[in-house]
């Protein structure tokens, strides 16, 4: 059979504010709707990906199962046999083609404050085993772990890496990956490190691990594999007993549009605030709900100071890049 | 009731199309690996072939029966005996209180068997399903695979036991199994010209690939891509240094071949939902089952180029096979 590698079942072109929308063959059962043609890191994609994935979700189409949202693309999975690829596609498009004003969304948005213990010794157990088990001499571990690297990688100090880490919000624009956990992006560009991922990744991270992949950070929700460069470890995130009040409705905590500010403890406190989360379940969490307003968030994001900043970073991260060894 | 002697390699409860839904929370839907072997399974004794029954991986799972019951065993000959005697394999078999039925390990083919009760094993249903997610630990038998000292429930058989007894699995209906597993994939949602080579593409679907040792119940571990120029970029732009590197995406679970690095995973039952690298092709949910029989360190699999026709057409095979049309 001659095979075709061809992927892109349909397409919608660019079109003002909206990027190219491509309609990616994922199996067949699941379909990937992409936003834009060449890969960017651009929040104001995830709004309007989060925007359409309500619009699809009121509208209860027959046979559709679920939507994965991600950053810039969203994962439709359906039953082909109940509804055609084609038909999912139109309907997803007549959606795309009502919405044509991103930049007035505003959305639900809390704010969470969580502690971060950077280089911890249970993360450090992780890297050790990586080493040991799957990948001696592996250029990504430097001293025995990790912050080493992403500081090389981008071409500032670890105690630089710490500050961007602490400096921003991040952003979670959907779960995913391991029950409950977010994929957190930072909504001040100026703080935006980026690092490879492992090749090939880890069998085991310990639960509340912080990692870093691309501009994408990730906080482990229970001991799982891996492929991001470990940070440090904050509290517990996900709790299946559901014994502390948080996690009374469910045992997962973060929700898409959510946002997180880090701050750094001792390992000492992250270990207590362990025990008060998963043993006597009186830890009170930092969360204050409030809105996320698109339009404010641009012209921060737009302002000179901002993009002064950016183009330093860039600049850092350009110089980190031709020292970093590749994994 | 089943008391567990011995838990075995590793034993699970699983049902079928397991936990729909919850992907964007990152709960995988779990599941029965060989899920033609568990429907089978469950025809036999009278269950919808979904309903929940027992995944044995590997071998040496021991039980006594607290009651009297129709079983049967499909999947891998792990030569079960019911009171040390052989019993067959693709058949109803009356069961009665205090029998102790014994599994050795895997054999010639194949890795996992299955055990199906009249009226399905009763644990809780949790977000919709009885399916075990073993590395979110819970579902299931309390989150985790059987240990001795476990005691099973059953439900209540659909019909009359008598009426089970001695039913047979058509001799065509019973699946063939290999050690170098054919999956029929559609390429995509990342494949030639903008992420893979069509080099890299004609290699993925024609290297026969080892399944590794580090294969589990989320990810089956492949042989690492060698020696030809699989990735048409040189690096993964904003995403990361690697080629294999996309800003994260949904993974198409399950059935989606991440290629993590260099190395090609298939993602499945239990795998993750969401994260950072490409995904080539995707096994079509009619050739799925066969995974689960792949012996990690052993076996082999190839990737078969199919279309979505083709797909479609499976999709409607696979719905006859799991029917009363299978039963001799």
């Amino acid at each position: 059979m001659e095979k075709d590698y061809s992927v892109i079942l349909d397409a919608l072109p660019e079109d003002g504010a909206r990027p190219k929308v491509l309609f990616r063959q994922a199996g067949d059962g699941f379909l990937q709707v992409e936003y834009g043609e060449v890969p960017r890191f651009n929040l104001i994609d995830s709004f309007r990906v989060l925007t359409v994935n309500s619009a699809i979700k009121s509208k209860k189409i027959k046979g559709l199962y679920e939507t994965v949202p991600a950053l810039r693309t969203n994962l439709y999975h359906f039953d082909p046999l109940e509804l055609p690829v084609e038909k999912l596609i139109a309907e997803i498009k007549e959606v795309e083609e009502s919405l044509t004003d991103v930049e007035n969304i505003v959305f639900e948005s809390r704010l969470i404050t969580l502690p971060i213990a950077f280089e911890d010794s249970e993360t450090k157990k992780a890297v050790e085993k990586y080493v040991k088990e799957i990948r001696p001499n592996a250029p990504n571990v430097i001293n025995g772990y990790n912050l080493e690297y992403v500081a090389l990688c981008n071409g500032v100090t670890v105690d630089e890496v710490k500050k961007l880490v602490c400096g921003t919000e991040w952003y979670n624009s959907g779960n995913g990956f391991w029950p409950g956990g977010g994929f957190f992006w930072p909504l001040d560009p100026r703080c935006a490190i980026v690092v490879p991922k492992y090749n090939p990744p880890r069998t085991w991270t310990p639960e509340g691990a912080v990692g870093i992949g691309g501009p994408c950070l990730y906080i482990y929700p229970t001991p799982t594999g891996g492929g991001y460069q470990l940070l440090g470890r904050t509290i517990p995130i996900f709790q299946f007993s559901q014994k502390h009040p948080l996690f009374k409705d469910s045992p997962t905590f973060f929700k898409a549009g959510d946002r997180v500010r880090f701050y750094e403890v001792s390992e000492e406190e992250i270990l207590s605030i362990y025990k008060h989360v998963h043993e006597e379940t009186d830890y009170e969490y930092a969360i204050k709900t409030g809105k996320f307003v698109v339009k404010d968030w641009l012209s921060f994001y737009n302002s000179e100071e901002v993009q002064k900043g950016v183009k330093e970073l860039l600049a850092k991260q350009e110089a980190g890049s031709k020292v970093a060894p590749r994994v | 009731m089943l008391l567990v002697k011995k838990g075995g390699i590793e034993t699970v409860i699983e049902d079928w199309p397991g936990r729909i839904g919850y992907l964007d929370n990152g709960m995988a839907a779990s599941g029965a690996f060989d899920y033609v072997a568990l429907g089978l399974a469950n025809l036999l004794v009278g269950n919808p072939p979904g309903e929940a029954g027992i995944e044995i991986a590997g071998g040496y799972f021991e039980a006594e029966f607290g009651v009297d019951t129709v079983i049967s065993v499909t999947g891998t000959d792990m030569k079960p005996t019911l009171n040390d005697q052989p019993i067959p394999l693709w058949e109803a078999i009356r069961v009665s209180k205090g029998d102790v039925i014994k599994f050795s390990h895997f054999g010639e083919f194949g890795f996992r068997a299955y055990l199906g009760v009249a009226g399905g094993i009763d644990v809780p249903v949790y977000l919709g399903s009885k399916s075990t997610c073993l590395f979110g630990s819970y579902g299931g038998y309390e989150g985790r695979k059987l240990q001795a000292g476990d005691v099973l429930n059953f439900g209540k058989p659909q019909e009359d036991l008598k009426s089970l007894e001695g039913r047979k699995i058509k001799k065509e209906a019973v699946p063939e199994y290999s050690r170098v597993w054919e999956l029929r994939a559609l390429p995509g949602p990342n494949s030639c010209p903008d992420y893979v080579t069509k080099e890299g593409m004609d290699y993925l679907f024609s290297h026969e690939f080892k399944i590794q040792h580090s294969s589990n119940r989320s990810a089956y571990r492949l042989e690492a891509i060698k020696g030809i120029n699989f990735f048409a970029r040189k690096d993964g732009g904003v995403a990361g240094s690697h080629p294999s590197n996309v800003l994260d995406h949904a993974y198409a679970i399950p059935g989606a071949l991440n290629i993590c690095g260099d190395t090609p995973i298939l993602l499945i039952a239990d795998g993750p939902t969401l994260g950072g690298y490409l995904c080539a092709l995707s096994v079509i949910m009619a050739d799925l089952w066969k995974i689960g029989q792949g012996i990690p360190g052993r076996d082999y699999v190839r990737f078969v180029y199919c279309t979505r026709d083709d797909a479609m057409k499976a999709r409607g095979e696979l719905k006859e096979l799991l029917s009363e049309k299978s039963l001799a």
